[in-house]
């Protein structure tokens, strides 16, 4: 079933900005897991479970790429149902961790079908798009949307927002990029921007204060405000050059909240500067490039859109997270990309990569396959 | 090819563009913010992360204590403990300060007054003393109530002390809470320092403050200290040793004996001041601690004005002691010579006027010396006749009467030198030729202080040099005049003054003391132009506040030893017999000789 030549069409360039990204992010780890206390240096462990957890995700993206993606096909609906279910489950006997009831307890590790919710809506939703014909009209739209809205639902009621928030804008993007007709363009385009004031009153008061106080940090500065404005006094202090490894006073004093988690790029830009900043950004931006080539060459349309999607997955991530350590967009906990500590989170961007992987190395119809 | 080939749909938003467009703005958008926060606002960034993580406290300097001549500590710092706050601290503000109410008994709105007041001069993280001096059984129920109340923490502060109080109060002065003026005008000065307001600590104040030092001290966010580092250390104020003996300041305190008035005793060759009494005094360590409102002001309504350091900020005329410059004036300007005499009868006449001498049955033939020894108006009268007034004030100028002596100590007074000019711009009258009769015996609108007088005696017995009189320890004389008087004239004047007190008759027999030459001058400064019901009456029978006042200027000299010692007492009625054993007391004190000799 493996055919030996698949190995010669291997997206080598995804491949080995996956691997910088990823010990990028160990070694920014590293630092953050650092503490700087009166008798030297105190280390965490979160760099050592993250190479556990990139581990895992490696072993993971291995199975991925060894089945090919159109079987994918044939899964998609029994897996969205079991995303659902376990969606449904965390909401009666999930575990509940700062508030939020988000994880199922497996005993050996937690589970946050979250993730695994992001991956069915992908899957499923590439599937959708694959089989209609031309852009998506109402009918069609309201269809694809469906997929998403039921676990984003579910998903809001944990209450992660965030998340709820990631899983339509992954679809969302997916149905752009297949495209819209222009009289769905027309009208979505006015009532979008309508509808938004609206949704304020389906927020959590923490949502809107976040809200607020990212529109003046200064209101608060010691509470709510306190994370916007360490974190671009870390990134802003880093200078040209940064202030050098392990050498972040921001970080390492724990003036920066969350710095191993959602405020990880803050220590990055405090440590490395403007100089590796600018190369992370890079890095993200060539590692989705590789990806948007992937869905460019794939050899059918649900290969094209699985790409998509995986890229959004990525983008919005990578905007989200950066935009509010940089302050232009509201504190929201979503982690970048194999740069933040996450075990679930690792485990998922790995299974994406396999999933790209395995597009991009099927995109040849070979004689004999 | 893939899903994109069909030629109907060129898009910009959706499609391979999308992802495109996804990309570039990604990076642009990123890209610029972070040059932003990175390269444009990277000082601003700098700075800010350089104040999260240090906390900079400030390093006390002691102040510099002061020694009497003899090494006897007069002004010292003992710790004291202050209850002090730290706002970053402390959890609820007034609550905290009803704590401090309760323990302290202090009213709670005074306490909140002192915060308020204080609260923006206090740096963060800065301790704010809300109760100064506080007991030792306080400090240590507050200390053992650290947990409940964390913003309260026990400062300690070096307190100013004076061993001798009241004795030297007047040279000392005392430190006390800077106020709100003083914080503004000297930025070096913090809320809750101490700051000299009178005597030398006020003088003397940039030389024994001190410099503060600065230590700064790393943090994390949880405000635990990591390190720390000193930027500035610390210097300590300088230590004075004062020109003063404590011995010598106690005997003359002890020989003025309750009266109100003032005793300067001086080296006439460095003019270090050995002893400064202004009687009443007061206990410079009340104001340290903080002195109490109706103790103030029972201070300021006392009538004999114990704030007052006599000696230099209370002019007064000086009487006959300004005879000695008149008849300098006299002999250096040729009006007379020693041999010039003047037959005295008691009184002279001035067109209807007599003027009389203070001995009524008159002195008869009276030479120069003889015009000192026994003092006789009559004399002077007819000097001052033929000098004139202005030229009385030029040459008592030249000779330091009615000049600032520039002493370490505030507040001084010049004291006036009258002319005709004068007269007419402060009056709007003319100089009345009786008026040159009363001023050349030293009455009238003429004022001096002791410390001048002083001066002016050290001049006549160094030979001619006008010091300037010091405070503290010192070889090294500071000449800031001459005095105008030949050597002749200063010989004849210095041997007119030890037969005022060798010879029959002089005014100032009882400082005479074997084998040591002493000279000396008496004066009476009458208080108010003497009325006619008091005038045959005795000292006693006058009411206080119109006595006389008494002077005595004397020097004392032996084995190259020349110290001048005057005193002054107020409403003391006659120099010789009030204020001649003060001076004898000095001179006995300075010279080892036993009381009673």
């Amino acid at each position: 079933m493996f055919d030996r030549r698949l190995v010669f069409h291997i997206n080598w360039g995804l491949v080995a900005l996956t691997a910088i990204l990823f010990l990028v992010g160990v070694v920014n780890l590293y630092s953050a897991s650092a503490l700087r206390v009166a008798s030297g240096i105190e280390l965490d462990s979160y760099f050592n479970k993250q190479l556990l957890w990139g581990g895992v995700g490696l072993l993971v993206l291995s199975c991925i790429v060894l089945v090919d993606y159109r079987h994918f096909k044939a899964v998609s609906w029994p897996y969205f149902i079991l995303s659902l279910l376990l969606l449904l489950a965390v909401s009666v006997a999930g575990k509940t961790i700062y508030g939020a009831r988000r994880w199922l307890d497996l005993g050996f590790f937690n589970l946050q079908p979250t993730e695994l919710a992001k991956i069915a809506v992908l899957i499923l939703g590439a599937r959708l798009l694959a089989r209609m014909d031309g852009r998506l009209g109402w009918v069609n739209l309201g269809k694809v949307l469906l997929v998403g809205l039921v676990p984003a639902m579910l998903v809001v009621k944990q209450p992660d927002l965030g998340s709820a928030l990631n899983i339509l804008l992954i679809l969302g993007g997916m149905i752009l990029f297949k495209g819209i007709t222009a009289g769905v363009f027309k009208v979505l385009i006015v009532a979008l921007p309508v509808m938004l004031p609206f949704g304020w009153f389906f927020l959590h008061d923490y949502q809107k204060q976040r809200i607020l106080t990212f529109l003046d940090p200064g209101n608060d500065p010691l509470g709510a405000g306190y994370h916007i404005i360490q974190s671009q006094i870390a990134i802003g202090s880093g200078g040209f050059w940064g202030k050098g490894f392990l050498q972040g006073t921001q970080s390492q004093l724990r003036f920066l909240p969350e710095k191993h988690t959602d405020f990880a790029f803050a220590v990055f830009g405090e440590e490395w500067g403007f100089f590796g900043a600018m190369i992370l950004l890079g890095l993200f931006c060539s590692f989705l490039y590789q990806i948007y080539i992937v869905a460019m060459e794939a050899k059918d349309d649900f290969g094209s859109y699985l790409a998509a999607g995986v890229f959004f997955y990525f983008f919005w991530q990578i905007l989200i997270n950066m935009g509010m350590v940089l302050g232009i967009m509201p504190v929201v906990g979503i982690p970048l990309p194999f740069v933040s500590y996450g075990g679930s989170a690792s485990v998922v961007n790995f299974c994406m990569i396999g999933v790209v992987l395995n597009v991009a190395m099927r995109r040849f119809v070979f004689k004999n396959a | 090819m893939g899903a994109f080939d069909t030629p109907e749909r060129p898009r910009i938003f959706s499609g391979p563009n999308l992802l495109l467009i996804c990309i570039v703005l990604l990076f642009c958008v990123f890209g610029i913010r972070l040059w932003y926060l990175q390269i444009y606002k990277n000082d601003f960034y700098t700075s800010r992360a350089q104040e999260n993580r240090t906390r900079q406290s400030t390093m006390f300097s002691p102040r510099g204590i002061i020694r009497d001549r003899g090494g006897v500590l007069l002004a010292e710092n003992t710790p004291a403990y202050a209850l002090a706050l730290v706002r970053e601290d402390c959890p609820d503000i007034p609550k905290t300060l009803d704590q401090v109410s309760r323990w302290t008994g202090q009213p709670r709105d005074e306490l909140e007054k002192v915060f308020e007041i204080g609260r923006k001069r206090v740096k963060h993280f800065d301790e704010q003393v809300i109760v100064p001096n506080i007991p030792f059984e306080l400090v240590a129920l507050v200390e053992a109530h650290r947990q409940d109340w964390p913003g309260l923490t026990i400062a300690v502060r070096p307190k100013r002390s004076y061993a001798y109080g009241p004795t030297l109060a007047h040279v000392l002065g005392y430190v006390a809470r800077a106020n709100e003026e003083e914080l503004n005008d000297d930025p070096d000065l913090q809320l809750g320092d101490d700051v000299g307001k009178q005597g030398v600590e006020y003088v003397l104040e940039r030389r024994l403050r001190g410099t503060k030092g600065l230590e700064e001290f790393e943090v994390d966010a949880s405000g635990r200290v990591l390190s720390s580092r000193i930027v500035t250390q610390p210097v300590k104020g300088e230590d004075l040793n004062l020109s003063v003996s404590l011995p010598l300041q106690e005997i003359a305190t002890k020989a003025l004996d309750g009266r109100t008035g003032s005793v300067v005793a001086m080296d006439a060759d460095t003019g270090e001041i050995l002893a400064q009494v202004s009687l009443p005094s007061y206990d410079p360590n009340e104001f340290v601690v903080g002195i109490s409102h109706a103790k103030w002001k029972e201070l300021l309504e006392d009538p004999a004005h114990p704030m007052q350091n006599r000696p230099v900020q209370s002019a007064y005329p000086p009487g006959s002691v300004f005879k000695l410059a008149v008849g300098g004036l006299a002999l250096e300007s040729g009006s007379v010579t020693p041999a010039t005499t003047v037959f005295c009868s008691g009184s002279y006449k001035l067109g209807e006027r007599s003027f009389r001498c203070w001995n009524k049955g008159g002195h008869g033939v009276v030479d120069f010396k003889k015009s000192l020894r026994e003092s006789c108006d009559v004399y002077y009268y007819q000097l001052g006749e033929r000098l004139g007034v202005n030229a009385i004030s030029d040459y008592a100028t030249r000779c330091g009467f009615g000049v600032k002596t520039g002493v370490e100590l505030p507040h001084e007074r010049s004291g006036n030198m009258p002319t005709a000019e004068w007269k007419l711009k402060r009056f709007g009258e003319k100089w009345q030729r009786g008026e040159t009769l009363n001023y050349s015996i030293g009455q009238g609108y003429t004022q001096t202080t002791p410390l001048q007088v002083a001066r002016f005696v050290a001049a006549l017995v160094n030979g001619g040099r006008i010091l300037r009189p010091t405070l503290l320890a010192t070889t090294s004389p500071d000449v800031v005049g001459e005095l105008p008087m030949k050597a002749s004239t200063r010989k004849l004047v210095l041997d007119a003054m030890v037969a005022t007190v060798e010879e029959e008759r002089g005014t100032a027999r009882l400082l005479r003391r074997e084998g040591i030459r002493i000279g000396g001058k008496t004066g009476t400064a009458q208080v108010v132009k003497l009325m006619d019901k008091y005038e045959k009456k005795k000292t006693q029978e006058i009411p206080y506040k119109y006595r006389d006042h008494a002077w005595l200027a004397g020097f004392a000299e032996k084995d190259g030893r020349r110290y001048v010692a005057v005193a002054m007492v107020e409403h003391g009625g006659h120099g010789g017999s009030d204020a001649g054993p003060v001076v004898a007391a000095v001179f006995d004190a300075l010279f080892g000789v036993q009381q009673g000799n």
